[in-house]
């Protein structure tokens, strides 16, 4: 018991030791580094390190340098949100993660009760819902998403019915809801309602249910390794509808893992390394990391360059004061290069920016159609 | 009796422990507080496998029952008090009843019917969204009150849960000290002969499991409150398997043992943590270690190195001294 303490102490002395830089912006990326959520979390922690990388290059924030920790919430809220108790001891000025919706959910209360601005790749609808004046998204939200993809479905495609095919966790579960919603109203009928695990291996059951489902067009909503895996399955079986998704299903690391079984996927997706705005981006991140970067790669990527323009415009680095600069207002890719595309956030945290439709083309991401952003201010 | 020894390192320990949270920040407050909360889960299971010899893999799940139990019902404005021992009381049925299969089945299929019967609770937690909120989890869970003194700040809590892991502490060392402690270890050490000497052998591996469920059930009864918010993940197969290396690493069938093995399973990762990428394997790879080295757990690092010695000393008499030096 005694060992326990001196650790314990040790441990806080440590913290403490680490606050003394106070020179440096601190921030803390709360992500996952282990468990279902290491493709993910990874991505996003590289992008991140990235901008953070090329915004110290380039002489910090206000010629302060920004100074990252990593903590890795081994993809469980509890842990994520004992983390960010952490890194709220440590004072940060602000947290970047984590990207899973189950996770973000519990530990944005932590980082409220502190007053730290959060940026999360979480997309489920709920994480904004809590009224949490310091959390923002690095994404569009499932509810600004969803819709476009069920628009296209109905109105380009012309499907009569889907079977919807999710992972059975916060996020796959948000997006199901939402979809089921979305078609409803388009008057297309869901043929089947399948469930798989998240980190579930075997998908042979959830293919053959949505084959004999027989429906036009079969939308799935899983996370990324949970995709490259149903994609595989689905080419194994022959499957021959169209394979809609929304941003998980076409992400570079399951174009990855999947391979040729991606070949004729399609959907929509909020961010894309293959769209015109990312040219500068791709190869950067490609020489750095040797390896394509996904939407949560360009989530971590923005999320530093939106809290330097944010600290710039707030002129302080006070919680409160970049939270309100945040709120309720627009930044210009032209005035701040590393965001990457224009992007206005609204009152709750959720962001409004250009969106891509996007068909897999030779284990490819191609762009058919740039669609614009939901509220023109 | 305890020996002046044992006494002045528990009245240390527990004064240090009373000092501690001036002493921390929030963090370190609250994982000292989910180190008793793995103590009493730790305590409970090595009953059942430590001293009762019985494996058990769901031991997680039993925590997973109590903390959904107090977390439901607090949800629906029942208060802490009636919740938490409705909690225990929940899980203490449980444990009778996959006590059963424990009577037909022994070892490694007691280990795989016990880790599917933790699966099924998973599954119930997961998929059963009206009561227990499914993949979103229950959140919100408020600290106990009593008498309008709100455990709400981190280190009241943490007192509160000092109070009951030392009160469930003594609880045990007394049932251990009882003819029911020599009875479990007689199931364990020869079950043929315990039962040809009169011990009801079925009632008391029932009893063993019950037990070590119910502590289960108070571990869980905390942990929804200490971390305000529940899903699926913390009660899976992993922290199963976790609570078991506690029990194993710490030293099975030693009182102490779960204690230390809580504070190594918790910490060490914490501490490995600079190695980035490679904890997990580093964690890993000293489990495996260990068991290769000291099978016993840490607490029998003593035992085993006199036992090396007399080895080492038998073998030095068998053989002539002039033959050595030939």
């Amino acid at each position: 018991m005694k060992t326990t303490i001196a650790r314990a102490v040790a441990l806080s002395l440590a913290a403490v030791a680490g606050a003394s830089f106070a020179q440096n912006i601190k921030i803390a990326q709360i992500v996952e580094l282990s468990g279902p959520g290491t493709a993910a979390g990874t991505m996003y922690r590289n992008g991140a390190n990235l901008a953070i990388k090329e915004i110290n290059a380039a002489g910090g924030i206000m010629g302060r340098r920004i100074e990252s920790v990593e903590m890795d919430t081994q993809t469980q809220p509890a842990i994520a949100k004992a983390m960010t108790v952490k890194a709220v001891d440590d004072k940060v000025t602000a947290i970047f993660g984590p990207v899973f919706s189950g996770s973000i959910l519990v530990s944005q209360a932590e980082s409220q009760k502190a007053g730290i601005p959060n940026f999360t790749g979480g997309e489920a609808t709920t994480v904004t819902a809590q009224g949490n004046p310091f959390i923002f998204r690095s994404s569009l939200s499932q509810s600004s998403a969803i819709p476009k993809v069920a628009a296209y479905m109905a109105n380009d495609l012309k499907v009569k019915s889907v079977a919807v095919v999710f992972g059975n966790n916060d996020f796959g579960k948000g997006g199901r809801d939402a979809i089921i919603k979305e078609l409803g109203a388009r008057n297309v009928k869901i043929a089947a309602d399948i469930s798989t695990d998240p980190g579930q291996v075997d998908m042979s059951s959830a293919v053959l249910r949505t084959k004999q489902a027989n429906a036009d067009a079969a939308f799935v909503y899983v996370n990324e390794e949970e995709s490259a895996r149903l994609l595989k399955e689905f080419r194994k079986q022959g499957y021959d509808k169209p394979l809609i998704g929304e941003t998980t299903l076409l992400g570079a690391k399951v174009l990855e893992l999947a391979g040729s079984a991606a070949n004729g996927a399609r959907g929509h997706v909020g961010l894309t390394a293959d769209a015109p705005a990312f040219k500068d981006f791709l190869p950067k991140f490609e020489k750095e990391f040797k390896a394509k970067p996904d939407h949560n790669g360009i989530k971590g990527y923005f999320s530093a360059y939106v809290l330097k323009a944010a600290i710039e415009k707030a002129k302080s680095t006070d919680g409160k004061a970049v939270a309100a600069a945040l709120r309720n207002s627009c930044f210009k890719a032209k005035d701040h290069p590393g965001i990457l595309l224009d992007v206005c956030f609204d009152d709750k945290g959720d962001l409004d920016r250009e969106s891509f439709l996007v068909e897999v083309k030779d284990g490819k991401q191609v762009v058919t159609q740039t669609l614009p952003m939901l509220g023109k201010r | 009796m305890m020996s002046k020894q044992h006494l002045a390192f528990l009245a240390l320990a527990l004064a240090a422990l009373l000092a501690a949270p001036a002493f921390l920040k929030t963090y370190g407050l609250y994982l000292l507080t989910l180190w008793l909360v793995y103590v009493i889960a730790a305590l409970g299971l090595n009953l059942t496998v430590g001293y009762a010899g019985l494996k058990s893999l769901c031991h997680a799940g039993f925590m997973g029952v109590g903390a959904y139990t107090v977390a439901i019902m607090m949800k629906a404005g029942f208060s802490f008090w009636l919740a938490s021992p409705l909690a225990i009381l929940l899980c203490f049925v449980l444990g009778l009843l996959i006590g059963f299969p424990a009577l037909r089945v022994q070892l490694h299929y007691l280990g795989f019917a016990t880790l599917g019967f933790n699966l099924l609770l998973v599954l119930f937690f997961r998929n059963e969204e009206w009561l227990t909120g499914g993949t979103f989890g229950i959140q919100n869970i408020k600290r106990p009150e009593l008498f309008g003194f709100a455990f709400d700040g981190n280190a009241p809590f943490f007192y509160f849960v000092l109070l009951i892991t030392v009160v469930a502490g003594v609880a045990l060392a007394l049932l251990l000290r009882s003819p029911w402690g020599r009875a479990f270890a007689a199931l364990r050490d020869n079950p043929i002969r315990a039962e040809s000497t009169g011990v009801n052998i079925t009632a008391y591996t029932l009893m063993s499991f019950a037990i070590g469920a119910a502590y289960a059930g108070i571990a869980g009864a905390l942990f929804a409150p200490l971390v305000n918010f529940i899903e699926p993940a913390p009660f899976g197969i992993a922290n199963s398997l976790l609570f078991l290396m506690m029990v194993v690493v710490g030293g099975s069938g030693r009182f102490y043992g779960p204690v230390l093995g809580a504070a190594i399973a918790l910490l060490l990762p914490e501490y490995l943590r600079f190695l980035k990428d490679w904890y997990l394997a580093v964690f890993g790879f000293a489990a495996v270690a260990m068991m290769i080295w000291l099978p016993g757990g840490l607490l029998s690092m003593r035992e085993t190195w006199l036992l090396a010695k007399s080895k080492r000393d038998a073998k030095r008499q068998a053989t002539p001294s002039g033959a050595e030096a030939a």
